[in-house]
């Protein structure tokens, strides 16, 4: 919690910075081939499919402000298990303390449903980004590490921890505020003293506007 | 308030004049009751007061239209007091002062006037007429000068050093009413002249070739030559742009790609994961690497960069037409090159007799 509070300071600090500065919206469009895994008493499940969502950002000088949705339905790679819906979401408040790195915080909200249960996951995170030029000033590669600070999910195991990432690379076209976006992310969770493990990964593959 | 004004010119009239101004005003003043006397026809008393005033006029330097007319008063009246001699040196120094002067056959009888033609005649001198100061371009200019005679003879006029030795000779030949006589500003080798003073002599004879009269003409000169211009620097090196890419860029792509790529792969292991496969990270990776290479081809060391190339281009094209044209205006200078001649008083100089 203590982290927690420290990163609403850093925001304050942003936020008091905001005089003068101008908005700078960013939007995109995302396909993601996701993958479930989950471990479960010496069991494992996996589910596989494609999701598609959106994203926007407004960003207000070093403040910034993420909001995503993402759904699709995941099929089971192995076992008769019915398939599943996926629907996912979150609200990001972030600051930029320099301009490579953003410090954010926000709930992450995720649901598989399947014959009529649903099955809800809510991550309270801290995430850190950390984004750079690498190819001139067209292709900026990122990696982004979280951390649930809390979370609940209505699963019979207690929540140990879960953590996650996310590296890529963004390609932004000439002197158009087009992005285009591949990158490859993964969360991990772990229920119940490692009883249970709940693992999501996937590439993704985005198309965004974004004006800078 | 006017007696103090009059006062104020008398005082100013008086600081202003000069003893030269003085000599001259008593010398007209000579000449004007010398004239004067001659129309009465009291012609000693004409000649008394004209030699007078012309000697005056002589010694003040005056003009020589002031002199030549006191002059030829005093002939004529020395003339009509039957001193014939006297009257004819009288002619011979007006001729001399003044080959171009003629008596004015509404004022001076035949009898006057017969006797000055024949004095002219006889006596076989020059004018030079020649500009105070004078610039010449040494490429293909020339000092004009005008050789006015008194009557027809042989001249021969040359260039003297100082010393009187000859420099160039410039005509030898007879001469008429008047002549023209030009110098190139070059001695006789074509070469600039080396001194800064020389001498014109004009050498007039007698058809029998006797030695007349020598007319002598102080040049002093004075080689011009223009400052040049000094040539533009070229350009500084830090008007120029690089034209070879820096390694830097082609570095950072190579290693931020293969950051990112162990950053991608490893990112599993990162969030404690260890039982995912491999083929999302390897693609993800493998796009990143394709990317890397392509970033470091573009951006490889030492490649040519046209637009930096093209804007040093033009710099120096600029610099080469301003190089260009200073050169060509100092081309134009250094051939603009003039001989300035400032021409003094003439001086007869006295023929040594037979």
């Amino acid at each position: 919690m203590r982290v927690g509070w420290l990163l609403l300071v850093a925001m304050a600090v942003g936020v008091a910075r905001l005089s003068g500065q101008t908005i700078h919206p960013a939007v995109a469009a995302s396909v993601v081939t996701a993958r479930v895994r989950t471990e479960q008493l010496g069991e494992a499940f996996q589910f596989s499919g494609a999701a598609f969502g959106g994203e926007g950002t407004l960003s207000l000088g070093r403040v910034e402000l993420g909001l995503s949705y993402l759904q699709g339905r995941l099929d089971p790679d192995t076992g008769s298990a019915p398939a599943r819906d996926l629907i996912e979401g979150s609200v990001l408040l972030g600051v930029r303390p320099v301009e490579w790195l953003t410090l954010s915080a926000g709930p992450h909200a995720r649901a598989y449903a399947a014959n009529g249960q649903t099955q809800r996951w809510v991550y309270w995170e801290l995430r850190v980004r950390a984004a750079k030029p690498f190819i001139g000033a067209a292709v900026r590669g990122y990696a982004e590490l979280w951390r649930a600070v809390a979370a609940d999910a209505n699963v019979p195991e207690p929540f140990d921890h879960a953590q996650g990432g996310e590296a890529g690379m963004v390609v932004r076209l000439a002197r158009a505020p087009l992005e285009a976006r591949v990158a490859y992310r993964i969360d991990h969770a772990v229920l119940g003293g490692g009883t249970r493990l709940e693992t999501v990964d996937g590439v993704v593959i985005g198309v965004g506007l974004s004006w800078h | 308030m006017r007696r103090h004004l009059a006062w104020l010119g008398v005082l100013g009239c008086a600081l202003g004049a000069t003893p030269s101004t003085a000599a001259a005003q008593a010398a007209d003043s000579l000449l004007v009751s010398g004239i004067r006397a001659y129309r009465n026809l009291e012609f000693d008393q004409a000649a008394l007061q004209l030699r007078r005033g012309v000697g005056q006029l002589t010694a003040a330097g005056a003009p020589v239209a002031h002199r030549a007319q006191g002059l030829v008063y005093l002939g004529a009246a020395e003339l009509f007091r039957g001193r014939r001699d006297s009257a004819l040196a009288v002619f011979r120094r007006l001729v001399l002062l003044d080959p171009r002067f003629r008596p004015d056959r509404l004022v001076f009888p035949p009898e006057v006037t017969s006797v000055f033609e024949g004095v002219r005649l006889r006596t076989k001198t020059v004018a030079i007429v020649i500009p105070r100061d004078t610039a010449i371009p040494l490429q293909d200019g020339a000092l004009r000068a005008w050789l006015v005679a008194s009557s027809f003879q042989t001249v021969n006029v040359t260039l003297l050093y100082e010393n009187g030795t000859s420099f160039r000779p410039l005509y030898f030949g007879p001469i008429g009413d008047s002549l023209p006589v030009q110098w190139d500003g070059r001695d006789a080798a074509g070469q600039p002249v080396p001194v800064d003073r020389l001498l014109l002599r004009v050498a007039s004879r007698a058809p029998t070739g006797e030695l007349a009269s020598l007319l002598q003409l102080p040049l002093d000169l004075k080689i011009s030559r223009p400052d040049t211009l000094p040539w533009p620097d070229a350009p500084a090196g830090s008007e120029l742009r690089p034209e070879r890419a820096a390694g830097g860029p082609a570095t950072r792509a190579l290693l931020g790609g293969l950051l990112l790529s162990a950053a991608v792969v490893s990112l599993p292991a990162a969030v404690g994961s260890h039982d995912t496969p491999s083929g999302p990270r390897v693609a993800v990776a493998s796009a990143v690497g394709v990317a890397t290479a392509l970033g470091y081809l573009l951006h490889r060391p030492s490649r040519p960069l046209p637009a930096n190339i093209r804007a040093n281009e033009s710099v120096r094209q600029a610099w080469r037409a301003r190089l260009a044209a200073v050169q060509a205006e100092n081309a134009r200078r250094l051939a603009d090159v003039r001989l300035r001649v400032h021409a003094g008083d003439p001086a007869a100089i006295e023929a040594a007799g037979p």
